[in-house]
């Protein structure tokens, strides 16, 4: 469900109320619902960051660990070096929201056909050539709209959109960390669950300062290649194979997705490597989506992915020992369905985001009794 | 917010010959060039640390004679640009009041080009944002005699424009209205970069910069202005160095702050930063600070635009005139 501007309006009637309006290091007033758009920007200081001589700073929040001279921004493009204090300028500056079914992140294994009440900022720490979500991820706060949303008020949204769940989502919760942390926190004091989507580009400490808060991750693992994170990513694989790693041993639930890309990332090499590490590290129960891709931002001169790619590696990943298989980006193949591991049935059968039947009973398959992960309620 | 010249005003700028199609608004690479001359005029401040209107004419008119090899300033502005360009300026503002060109040496390049034959309402002096611009000590004007003077304000392609390593929109100010660019910087140090004067200024038409300060800039501010959206339309490159900053940049740092005296004039943009790298190295090693490439932090885009073909990137092939 897309909130239009109407009614996005009037969900957040009343939200004034749970809401304070915030005042930054540059001294910005916003009460919830506000709109920033090119303007002064509400700074907070960064949480994850250590000061160098001569007013510089080194951030702590990604392995970037960009250091930033005086008045110069981090390679996200949201932190800002004030006088050597690392500031923020994008904690409950909300550029995207919608109330989502969970199946669009996407989770298989969370509460499934119930709504994610999902938000961005604007930024992103790594600059994928395929990043589908580029004009809001690629450009700097002052550069996108934003309503003032904090944490209180998108709590008070979820509730009235009939969200469950929340989800950090769309660009790249790594950079609005610090948000993520307090919506998270909010979120569960109001009962609710809270999803973060990411490409998991994250450093070990923050990751696990706010882990305890969440009840699932997705991770974007965007190839099995250190080549491919250097030329397509401006990143690097190592760090994200840490965080999963993280992730997984923190108890949270846990999702992989992959976009396979025609040539880039799409050989049978490579889904076999990616599979036996994801059995071997994290276990076979972590789910591994394949998505397709679709041409766009700076990867225009590519094809969409074949769907016998698709099913290529759905098999090969069977094949390696993984449970949990999923197609994505193709609404209508059997591969968006969860299968019983062990009988073979179908459990929830979904058709795009939608799910048609769910015939799970207490977490578990009604035909063989066997206990199917995830987080179910 | 968007500052995109409406119609009108975009009509008003160009005669209405783009909009009409009546004529192509794109000039040719570099119409003169003269690889690797830097012209240098001195330029100091007066009583009360201001520039003297006059002064700041004459160094200006003086230092682009020279760097065109043209008799007079006049004569240059009559070889670098047609009537009916509209020539957008662009400064650089980071620093704030302090470390940014100065509004009174920028007027003077204005009444230069205006004595050449551009009507000051063809030339608009901008930066990313009318908010550093204000910083700065310029005035917003969007209408009027001219010069405009306003911050592209967000305005970029919708589209990304590839070139090289870099994947950025441009701000629509420089690939629409613009028929010829004036590179106006200063001469700073730079923390990652090591010299922020001439090429890296156009980090600034951008809309990514941030995703482009590894490996020290390199190549990626070669990139941004071997793009056809600027190199295209780059007639020259001025650098205010009355004052200019040798340490702690990019932002303004008084202890790195030193009186150049200096006013550079080139239609090599790769020259232009090759000597402001030799006079910021110059004033480090007087101070006991080590040279920008000791540092680790040599201005290495220098070379890889040189590589392209944008200028002048040999240090010993950089020809400083002074007048």
């Amino acid at each position: 469900m897309t909130l239009n501007r109407r009614r996005f309006a009037a969900l957040l009637a009343g939200s004034a109320a749970v809401g304070v309006a915030g005042r930054g290091l540059a001294g910005v007033s916003l009460r919830p619902g506000d709109v920033v758009d090119g303007g002064e920007l509400p700074a907070r200081e960064a949480s994850w960051y250590r000061k160098l001589e001569e007013n510089r700073v080194e951030c702590r929040l990604c392995p970037q660990a960009c250091k930033v001279a005086d008045a110069e921004r981090g390679t996200c493009g949201v932190r800002e070096n004030r006088r050597g204090t690392y500031v923020t300028l994008v904690h409950s500056l909300a550029c995207s929201v919608h109330a989502d079914p969970i199946e669009k992140k996407p989770f298989s294994h969370v509460m499934p056909g119930e709504l994610a009440l999902s938000y961005a900022a604007a930024g992103c720490n790594v600059e994928c050539k395929f990043c589908q979500n580029w004009e809001i991820s690629q450009f700097r706060p002052e550069q996108v709209r934003a309503t003032y949303l904090p944490p209180e008020a998108l709590v008070s949204l979820a509730k009235r959109a009939g969200a469950r769940l929340t989800a950090a989502t769309y660009s790249e919760p790594v950079v609005f960390w610090e948000y993520v942390r307090d919506a998270a926190e909010a979120a569960r004091n109001a009962g609710l669950a809270p999803t973060v989507v990411t490409n998991g580009y994250i450093q070990k400490e923050p990751l696990e300062e706010v882990l305890p808060l969440l009840r699932a991750v997705k991770v974007d693992l965007k190839s099995f290649r250190e080549e491919f994170y250097e030329r397509q990513v401006r990143g690097r694989l190592r760090p994200v194979l840490d965080a999963l790693e993280v992730i997984r041993a923190s108890g949270v639930w846990l999702e992989i997705v992959v976009l396979l890309i025609p040539t880039l990332n799409d050989s049978e090499a490579e889904v076999r490597d990616l599979s036996r590490w994801v059995k071997g590290t994290l276990g076979s129960e972590v789910p591994v989506h394949f998505t397709r891709f679709h041409p766009t931002y700076r990867l225009t001169d590519l094809p969409p992915t074949p769907v016998a790619t698709l099913e290529r590696a759905w098999n090969v990943a069977r094949a390696e020992g993984l449970d949990f298989v999923y197609l994505g980006n193709v609404p209508g193949h059997p591969g968006e369905s969860t299968r019983c591991p062990g009988c073979g049935a179908v459990l929830v059968k979904r058709l795009g985001f939608t799910v048609l039947d769910n015939r799970l009973v207490d977490g578990a398959c009604p035909d063989c009794h066997r206990t199917i992960p995830g987080v179910w309620a | 917010m968007s500052s995109r010249l409406t119609r009108r005003e975009l009509a008003a700028l160009l005669g209405g010959a783009a909009l009409s199609g009546a004529a192509s608004p794109v000039s040719s690479r570099f119409p003169v060039r003269h690889p690797g001359l830097v012209a240098v005029a001195r330029l100091a401040p007066g009583e009360g640390c201001g520039i003297d209107p006059t002064a700041a004419r004459e160094a200006v008119a003086s230092a682009l004679a020279a760097a065109t090899g043209a008799a007079e300033a006049g004569a240059a502005v009559r070889a670098l640009f047609r009537p009916t360009d509209v020539v957008g300026v662009k400064l650089n503002c980071l620093g704030g009041r302090r470390m940014s060109p100065r509004p009174e040496v920028v007027n003077a390049l204005v009444e230069v080009l205006a004595a050449g034959g551009i009507d000051p309402g063809r030339i608009i002096l901008f930066e990313r944002s009318s908010r550093e611009l204000e910083g700065a000590g310029f005035a917003i004007s969007r209408s009027g005699e001219g010069p405009l003077c306003f911050g592209t304000d967000n305005d970029y392609e919708p589209r990304p424009s590839v070139s090289g390593e870099i994947g950025s929109c441009y701000a629509r100010l420089v690939t629409e209205t613009c028929t010829a660019l004036v590179g106006f910087g200063v001469v700073k140090d730079h923390d990652l970069a090591g010299v922020s004067g001439s090429l890296k200024n156009w980090y600034g038409v951008i809309h990514n910069p941030n995703k482009y300060h590894d490996n020290q800039c390199d190549p990626y501010v070669a990139d941004v202005v071997r793009h056809p959206h600027v190199a295209d339309k780059l007639r020259l490159t001025v650098l205010d160095g009355v004052t200019a900053q040798c340490h702690g940049g990019p932002a303004y740092r008084p202890d790195g702050v030193f009186d150049l005296h200096r006013l550079a004039v080139s239609t090599d943009p790769v020259a232009a930063d090759l000597w402001a790298w030799r006079v910021l190295d110059t004033e480090r090693v007087r101070r006991g600070l080590p040279t920008l490439e000791a540092a680790g932090r040599p201005p290495r885009f220098i070379a890889t635009a040189a590589g392209y073909g944008l200028g002048i990137g040999d240090p010993a092939a950089l020809e400083e005139v002074e007048v």
